[in-house]
C-alpha cells in the first residue's frame, strides 16, 4: 500500500522560471500514476503545519518574520531562494503533509508513505531559509516522534548535503541522520568528520561523494559506512530526504546515477525499517522533469515489489576511494571527539 | 589589538558588494593587509559557475585598479554555499580573515525585513569583526 500525502505546492510558490517550481509536482504524480496502484493508494489530504507543530524546528521570530515576509508579498531571501505571497501556506502545508504521512501510517501500521510536496526542506536552518527551502519538512516529522519517545533514521540521498536536517538534529541523540552527496557542492558542508554533537557523538554520518559516481557506489558508501552504525543505533522509524538532483540528467550537480539506481536505494533503505509501516519519503530535490517522473516511479515500485524501472542501474564510476576515506576520517575524527571529551572530563 | 593581517570581502556582483570591495581594498591599502575577494556559489549558479566567476573577477580586477592596491595583495575565492554560511567560513581554514567586509544590502535583501539580510545574519554569527559598507560610502 502507497500512502501519498499530498500533493501540494502544484501551484503556489512559483518562482517563474525557477527550477524548485510548481511542475515538479506534476512530474511526481505522473510517476505516481505509471504504477496503476488502484486500491493500493491512499491520497491523504495535507494540512498545515501549526505554529506548536514547527516550534521544536524553527524559532518563533523567524517564523514570524517568514509569514510576515510572505504577507509583504515576498521576494528573494538570497541568491537561490525565494518567497512568493503565498509561499507561508505552501511551506506549512507541505512540513504538514510530513506529519500526516507519519499519522496514516501509524494507524495503518503498514505500507509506505511519500510526501508529495514542495517546497523541499532539508537545507532550511533553524532561524534561515535557504537552498530553495523554507521550512525543514522532514525535521517538523522527527521532531514529533522522537517526542513521543520514538527513534528516528534521516537517510538523506540528496545530491546536495541537508545541511539544516544535520544542523537541527547535531545533538540529538535520538536522531541518526546519514548523508549521500556530491563534494564538493552546495552548501559546503557534509564532510566526513561532522559526526555530532557531544551529546549526539557519531549521530551524524556523512558520505561525500565525487562528482560522476555511479549507484553502486551510493549503495557501497551506505552498506560500508552507514550500515554497521544505523545497526547499532536500531531505528524505529525511518525517514528519507528522498532528492533524485543526483540522477544524471539533473541540471544542479553531477553525480551520474539512473532512475533504476533509486529503485535500488529504496530497496536498501526499506530493510532498514523495523517493520512495515514506518518508512515515510519526503520528495526534496530532482529538478529535471522527466528524470523525476521515472525516478519516482522507480522507488516507490521498487519499495511495493512493483517492476517499474525504465533505466538500468549504473556502475563503475569513481568514488570508492572516497567512501573508504570517508570511513577513515570519520573514525579519526570521532576518536578526536572522545579523547576531547575525556581530557575535559579529567579536569 | 592586533594588526590586520587578512581581510575578507563577500562579493555577490551586487552594486553594495561592489562598494564594500572598493572600501576594503582602500583598507588594505592603508594597513597593508591582505583582501580575499570571497563569493559564494549557490544552487543555481552551479552550471554557469565558470562564466559567472569570470565575469565578477573582472569587476573585481578594474575595482583593485580604480582604489590603486597591489593587484599581488588581493585574491579571488569562490566556495560552495549561501553568502552567510560561506563567509563566516572564511573566518576559519585556508582563508583565516580577521575582519569581515559586506554591502550592507546584496541580493537577498529586502528593506524592513531581517529575512534574507546576510550582514544581519553575520552580525550575529561572526565571531570576528564585521564592517558593513553602505552603497553611499
Amino acid at each position: 500500500m502507497l500512502i501519498v500525502s499530498g500533493p501540494t505546492g502544484g501551484s503556489g510558490h512559483d518562482g517563474k522560471d525557477h527550477p524548485e517550481r510548481p511542475s515538479r509536482i506534476a512530474a511526481v504524480m505522473a510517476g505516481i500514476d505509471r504504477l496503476h496502484l488502484g486500491n493500493d493508494l491512499h491520497m491523504v489530504a495535507p494540512c498545515a503545519a501549526t505554529m506548536a507543530q514547527m516550534a521544536p524546528v524553527h524559532g518563533s521570530g523567524y517564523l514570524s518574520e517568514l509569514a510576515a515576509f510572505c504577507e509583504a508579498g515576498g521576494g528573494n531571501l538570497d541568491p537561490d531562494t525565494f518567497a512568493a505571497a503565498d509561499s507561508w501556506l505552501a511551506a506549512r502545508r507541505a512540513a504538514g503533509a510530513g506529519l500526516m504521512a507519519v499519522d496514516a501510517l501509524r494507524h495503518r501500521n503498514e505500507g509506505v508513505a511519500f510526501v508529495a510536496a514542495r517546497p523541499p526542506g532539508h537545507h532550511a536552518l533553524r532561524d534561515r531559509a535557504m537552498g530553495f527551502c523554507l521550512l525543514n519538512n522532514i525535521a517538523v516529522s522527527a521532531a514529533a516522534l522522537i517526542a513521543e519517545g520514538e527513534r528516528v533514521l534521516i537517510v538523506d540521498w540528496d545530491v546536495h548535503h541537508g545541511n539544516g536536517t544535520q544542523a537541527i538534529f547535531w545533538d540529538e541523540p535520538n536522531v541518526l541522520y546519514v548523508s549521500t552527496h556530491q563534494w564538493p557542492l552546495f552548501p559546503g558542508s557534509g564532510a566526513a568528520s561532522e559526526v555530532g554533537g557531544p551529546q549526539a557523538l557519531g549521530r551524524t554520518v556523512n558520505i561525500p561523494l565525487p562528482g560522476r559516481a555511479t549507484g553502486d557506489v551510493v549503495r557501497q558508501a551506505i552498506e560500508e559506512v552507514a550500515l554497521p552504525v544505523i545497526e547499532d543505533f536500531q531505528p524505529t522509524w525511518v525517514l528519507v530526504s528522498a532528492g533524485f538532483d543526483a540522477h544524471r540528467a539533473d541540471p544542479l550537480a553531477d553525480l551520474a546515477l539512473s532512475s533504476g539506481d533509486f529503485a535500488d536505494l529504496g530497496r536498501l533503505v526499506a530493510g532498514f525499517a523495523p517493520r512495515p509501516g514506518r518508512l515515510v519519503l519526503f520528495l526534496e530535490g530532482g529538478y529535471d522533469l522527466g528524470a523525476l517522473e521515472m525516478s519516482v516511479a522507480s522507488t516507490l515500485g521498487a519499495l511495493l515489489g512493483e517492476f517499474s524501472q525504465p533505466e538500468e542501474p549504473t556502475s563503475g564510476g569513481p568514488g570508492a576511494a572516497m567512501v573508504q576515506q570517508a570511513r577513515t576520517e570519520r573514525v579519526e575524527s570521532l576518536n578526536r571527539s572522545l579523547d576531547i571529551a575525556s581530557t575535559e572530563g579529567n579536569r | 589589538m592586533t594588526p590586520l593581517r587578512t581581510i575578507a570581502v563577500g562579493f555577490d556582483g551586487s552594486p553594495d558588494a561592489e562598494a564594500a570591495a572598493r572600501w576594503a581594498f582602500a583598507l588594505a591599502q592603508k594597513v597593508g593587509a591582505e583582501v580575499v575577494v570571497v563569493h559564494a556559489v549557490g544552487l543555481l549558479e552551479h552550471a554557469a559557475h565558470r562564466e559567472i566567476s569570470a565575469e565578477f573577477e573582472a569587476t573585481v580586477r578594474g575595482l583593485i585598479i580604480e582604489v590603486g592596491l597591489d593587484p599581488k595583495r588581493a585574491r579571488w575565492h569562490s566556495s560552495d554555499g549561501d553568502p552567510c554560511s560561506v563567509l563566516l567560513r572564511a573566518t576559519d581554514g585556508p582563508v583565516a580573515a580577521d575582519l569581515v567586509v559586506v554591502g550592507s544590502r546584496g541580493q537577498g535583501s529586502h528593506a524592513g525585513h531581517l529575512l534574507g539580510s546576510t550582514s544581519h545574519e553575520l552580525a550575529e554569527h561572526t565571531v570576528v569583526p564585521l564592517v558593513i559598507v553602505p552603497l553611499e560610502a
